[in-house]
């Protein structure tokens, strides 16, 4: 049995979690406090990759990366390859997950009394200070909720890999992509044992990062 | 917040090695159709043992594999289900156009779950009441999709079948919709056809327009010669009989 395509959708969801917290924490505290002209069309173009159909967010992404792709062309001028590569799937994660983590996490900062983040402003902790040591551990929760669901988005993405990343054995091929080929191919036995490793691997994982959260808020 | 941080970017390190400690990339990326997908899989351990060379197989749906190959997918030699999406990555400039070969004309069957209790053994049978679902390869994009509708189209039941007729993505989805007994007949390749679960009938070929299967080595490929290579092989001595035996006609033999 070839293990593979397990430890590519955890190096993989790992790096587009992060990538999906780096991203969508400013993204959801500017949508939870500031009012600005184009708001509303920035909160739909935050849920838009939940609209529309993988595969085909996947073939818009495809067109921008590919060979002949506007970003495409920069990175090929630059000596970079992101079509077809595991950071392909990377991308193909985090553009599939952001929505789930940026929402969840918008209603966790939204929920915040701003009374107490005044508090501690005309106690003097700059606006930075006041974030990391108020706004955020007073919305954890929520922040937590939304890691998980885009690390577990990210983790069972199909659609959007397959267009961008391909379906390469031994290079692209995510668990997803494995366990559908062998489905296709008629290898149940296969198939089924990789599901049920992929789904103990990642309950194993997400009640040790649960227990984790826990201890530490 | 920190130990989770920190316990992701540990997370991240072990995947990277274990994933570094896997073979270098392959030699030979082969993209082909999913009607193929049985025969190939024999096919690929004769080639590396011939040549040396290992084989990367990427089975999909033709049309997918095209868009990909338009798009830079690291392919070396593509196997398409039919001779259009060839020649449109031909007119797209992402093959060689000297490398172009028939390597086989497909052929479909109409299956039954071997389960199914519902006598099918033509097409007209389809219309039995009994029948309640019957799945097709989606005629919009694939090749044998295709050559189903022209099957039914001629035999004068596809506008009676329509409200009947499931589409799967490709063919072997279209099998599994016949393998589960979720539907009561389907049109599928007769390469892929020959599963535990299904029992299927022939279906003239002539009642379609026939499915020529091209094959071509492509343009960024970085050892094209090697892609020629696969093509020569499976139309030569030793991919020529498992070809046969998945159901294909071959070059020179229709």
């Amino acid at each position: 049995m070839d293990f593979f395509p397990l430890w590519l959708s955890l190096k993989v969801s790992v790096v587009a979690t992060i990538l999906t917290l780096a991203t969508g924490l400013p993204i959801a505290w500017v949508l939870a406090r500031k009012r600005f002209t184009g708001r509303d069309v920035a909160e739909a173009l935050v849920v838009l990759p939940l609209v529309l159909p993988p595969t085909v967010l996947g073939y818009y992404l495809l067109v921008l990366i590919g060979r002949q792709g506007v970003i495409g062309r920069v990175l090929d001028a630059a000596g970079m390859e992101l079509a077809f590569t595991w950071r392909a799937a990377v991308l193909a994660a985090w553009v599939g997950s952001s929505a789930l983590f940026i929402k969840a996490a918008q209603a966790g900062f939204e929920a915040v009394d701003r009374r107490l983040e005044q508090a501690a402003r005309t106690l003097g902790r700059s606006g930075w200070s006041v974030f990391w040591s108020i706004t955020l551990p007073l919305a954890s929760r929520a922040v937590m909720a939304g890691t998980v669901l885009a690390f577990c988005r990210a983790l069972g993405d199909f659609g959007i890999t397959l267009m961008v990343a391909g379906s390469i054995p031994g290079l692209t091929q995510t668990t997803p992509l494995a366990i559908y080929d062998l489905v296709q191919s008629n290898r149940m036995a296969e198939a089924n044992a990789l599901s049920l490793i992929a789904v103990a691997t990642v309950a194993l994982l997400l009640m040790g990062l649960g227990r984790l959260a826990r201890l530490r808020f | 917040m920190r130990r989770v941080v920190f316990l992701a970017l540990a997370l991240v390190l072990a995947a990277g090695s274990v994933a570094r400690a896997q073979p270098a990339a392959p030699a030979v990326t082969v993209y082909a159709a999913a009607d193929l997908d049985m025969a190939f899989r024999e096919i690929k351990p004769l080639f590396e043992k011939a040549t040396g060379a290992r084989v990367t197989l990427v089975m999909g749906s033709t049309g997918n594999l095209a868009k990909q190959i338009e798009h830079g997918a690291p392919a070396d030699v593509f196997f398409a289900a039919n001779e259009s999406f060839v020649d449109d990555l031909q007119t797209a400039g992402a093959v060689i156009p000297q490398t172009r070969a028939l390597y086989a004309q497909g052929r479909i069957v109409l299956a039954t779950p071997t389960k199914s209790t519902v006598a099918v053994r033509e097409l007209a049978d389809l219309l039995k009441p009994e029948v309640r679902r019957v799945a097709i390869a989606n005629p919009a994009h694939a090749p044998y999709g295709r050559a189903a509708q022209e099957a039914l189209e001629s035999v004068g039941v596809w506008e009676r079948l329509k409200p009947k007729l499931v589409y799967g993505e490709n063919i072997r989805h279209t099998l599994q919709f016949v393998e589960t007994g979720a539907v009561e007949a389907g049109i599928v390749a007769l390469s892929v056809a020959g599963v535990p679960d299904v029992r299927y009938a022939p279906i003239d070929p002539k009642l379609h327009k026939p499915l020529s299967q091209v094959a071509a080595v492509v343009k960024r490929s970085a050892r094209p010669e090697l892609g020629v290579a696969f093509i020569q092989f499976l139309n030569g001595p030793e991919g020529r009989p498992i070809m046969k035996r998945y159901g294909f006609l071959l070059p020179g033999e229709f």
